[in-house]
């Protein structure tokens, strides 16, 4: 491993991995994803008899689909909008302002991760549960919306904390008032990261299956929950695989805007590492 | 995401705590939804009514807990599963994190993309797949059958089903810890000790693994606060009985509808990861102010 420091033959070690990674992690989604577009699969054929998307009619055309589809939009709308509506004023309070208690608050965020998440969500739903709010829609949002916090304020304190605050000094100087400097100034430099933060709070809400089982199930159904209740009862391995392509569309665009994120040094600092 | 500030240093904008009602909703939330439920969780379940109305001090629940055999065989399984993950995710993402550090080849990248892609597969999509992968009549009995060999015992709805789902799970993030902890490596370092001859075991046991232990300890906490009430994965994978935490919380909580007695499993959850917690949270908090 460490050999290869210097070596510039072969990577043997890399393609190793990469062929035992591939096996592993792509190969299972591949058979899901063949799964979805297939008519007839019978067992003992190594590939399917037909493909077609006749599942893919017959998947789109169940009500419970399309309502779970409708459930988990709204939920991760109204989640995400919330989110955003209270976390962003507050990171930018706690990246420029001066106020008593403000390390202790800041760090207050992190209180739920020294939990396991689940034994959490059922002491939270214990508190919910005198309160009325099982198997209700706002119950699944108060849980989803805590879930959110940590991110959508950390990441935007980043992202404002990074704006180069002499251009901000010298909009002022020529006379722009504070608004105007936040919004031409501050808003598009700090942008990019802020709507990072709002895009992964908004797919991780969207997967977010715990709380909506613990708290919303069975008046609560989203796509994860009805996905569940596939793996569980239906018989016809199709809808379940074409319910996992649908499912997976979310955290594809994720891949796509997030990874740079992702494989940046800071975001593993984010988790401690 | 660009390297924060120290959270301490701000050049403040006003003096007066405007700010504080700026933070003060969300603030608000993690007290009433994260902190007050734990304080609460614990005085609900080490106090019991007395016949007169008023309470005492009891700690029946836990008595119960830990002498019900379902109970401890559940939890017993639960230490079980999170024990071997941490282990197998050791054994699986440091050779990894180790090849990425010192490796700058075109395979390397490719490696690390797919390192890093389940992350951004959900667990149910992962589930499902795991289904279809090794799950009865799944494609490794295809393409066992086709070359005339015996089918797979299969580790669906054994305990062996959720330790391969937990461990797929938490690649990306243990490979990510590791590798930025491989970060404080230095090349100087490496190069030296292979200097004055060095083998590669003796390169990683006495230069290597002592300037990661930290994050090794971090990426285990990580984990293991994870996979210890873990649910999605051990309630479609697992066993029926005995099943673990996650599983056994909800079902305790929704379908016998005894919500102390869940209450009172969760705080025993608590109570077994309060080391890792309070260790991954003091890491996390320490590398913010740094």
């Amino acid at each position: 491993m460490a050999a290869t420091i210097v070596t510039r033959k072969t990577d043997w070690t890399g393609i190793i991995f990469a062929a035992v990674l591939t096996l592993v992690i792509v190969f299972p989604l591949v058979v899901v994803g063949t799964w979805a577009f297939t008519n007839v699969w019978r067992y003992p054929s190594v590939i399917p008899q037909e493909f077609g998307l006749r599942f893919w009619n017959q998947t789109l055309a169940r009500a419970d689909v399309w309502s779970s589809i409708s459930m988990s939009l709204t939920l991760a709308f109204t989640v995400t909008a919330l989110s955003a509506a209270i976390c962003l004023p507050a990171a930018y309070a706690f990246a420029r302002m001066d106020f008593p208690g403000r390390n202790l608050l800041f760090f207050s965020f992190l209180a739920g991760h020294a939990f396991p998440k689940f034994g959490l969500l059922v002491a939270i739903a214990g508190i919910f549960l005198q309160l009325n709010l099982i198997g209700t829609f706002w119950g699944v949002v108060l849980i989803q919306l805590v879930g959110t916090l940590l991110f959508m304020i950390w990441i935007p304190v980043a992202a404002f904390q990074a704006v180069d605050r002499r251009m901000e000094e010298a909009a002022r100087d020529v006379g722009a008032s504070p608004f105007r400097v936040f919004w031409s100034i501050t808003l598009p430099q700090a942008g990019p990261t802020i709507a990072a933060a709002i895009l992964l709070s908004f797919v991780g809400t969207f997967y977010e299956t715990e709380g909506a089982w613990l708290i919303g199930a069975p008046q609560v159904r989203t796509l994860p929950v009805l996905m569940i209740s596939f793996i569980n009862n239906q018989p016809v391995i199709q809808y379940g695989a074409v319910l996992s392509v649908l499912l997976w569309v979310p955290s594809f665009i994720a891949l796509l805007f997030a990874r740079k994120v992702v494989n940046s040094g800071s975001f593993a600092r984010g988790f401690g590492g | 995401m660009t390297a924060p500030d120290q959270i301490g240093s701000v050049t403040p904008v006003r003096r007066r705590p405007y700010g504080l009602l700026l933070v003060a909703t969300p603030v608000l939330l993690v007290a009433w939804l994260v902190i007050w439920p734990i304080i609460s969780a614990v005085i609900q379940t080490a106090f019991v009514t007395t016949p007169d109305g008023g309470s005492a001090v009891s700690l029946e629940t836990y008595s119960f807990f830990f002498s019900d055999g379902y109970s401890l065989s559940n939890l017993s399984m639960t230490l079980w599963t999170t024990g071997v993950c941490a282990a197998l995710l050791l054994v699986v993402c440091l050779p990894i994190a180790l090849y990425l550090r010192f490796s700058d080849s075109k395979v390397a990248a490719y490696v690390q993309g797919l390192a890093i892609f389940p992350m951004f597969v959900p667990s149910i999509i992962l589930s499902f797949a795991f289904i279809r992968v090794l799950g009865p009549n799944g494609t490794v009995d295809l393409l066992l059958n086709s070359v005339g060999l015996p089918h797979i015992r299969s580790p669906y709805l054994t305990p062996w089903g959720p330790v391969i789902g937990l461990v797929w799970d938490n690649i990306p993030l243990t490979v990510l810890i590791l590798l930025s902890g491989l970060g404080n490596v230095s090349n100087q370092a490496v190069e030296a000790a292979r200097d004055v001859g060095a083998g590669k075991l003796a390169l990683l046991w006495h230069i290597i693994l002592p300037r990661i232990s930290n994050s090794i300890l971090v990426a285990i906490s990580f984990a293991v606060l994870g996979i210890f009430s873990a649910f999605t994965l051990p309630y479609i994978l697992g066993p029926a009985a005995p099943e673990m935490m996650g599983p056994f919380m909800q079902r305790t909580f929704r379908e016998l509808l005894e919500p102390k007695t869940a209450i009172t499993q969760a705080v025993v959850t608590f109570g077994f990861c309060i080391v890792f917690g309070l260790f991954y949270v003091r890491s996390v908090a320490k590398n913010r102010a740094a």
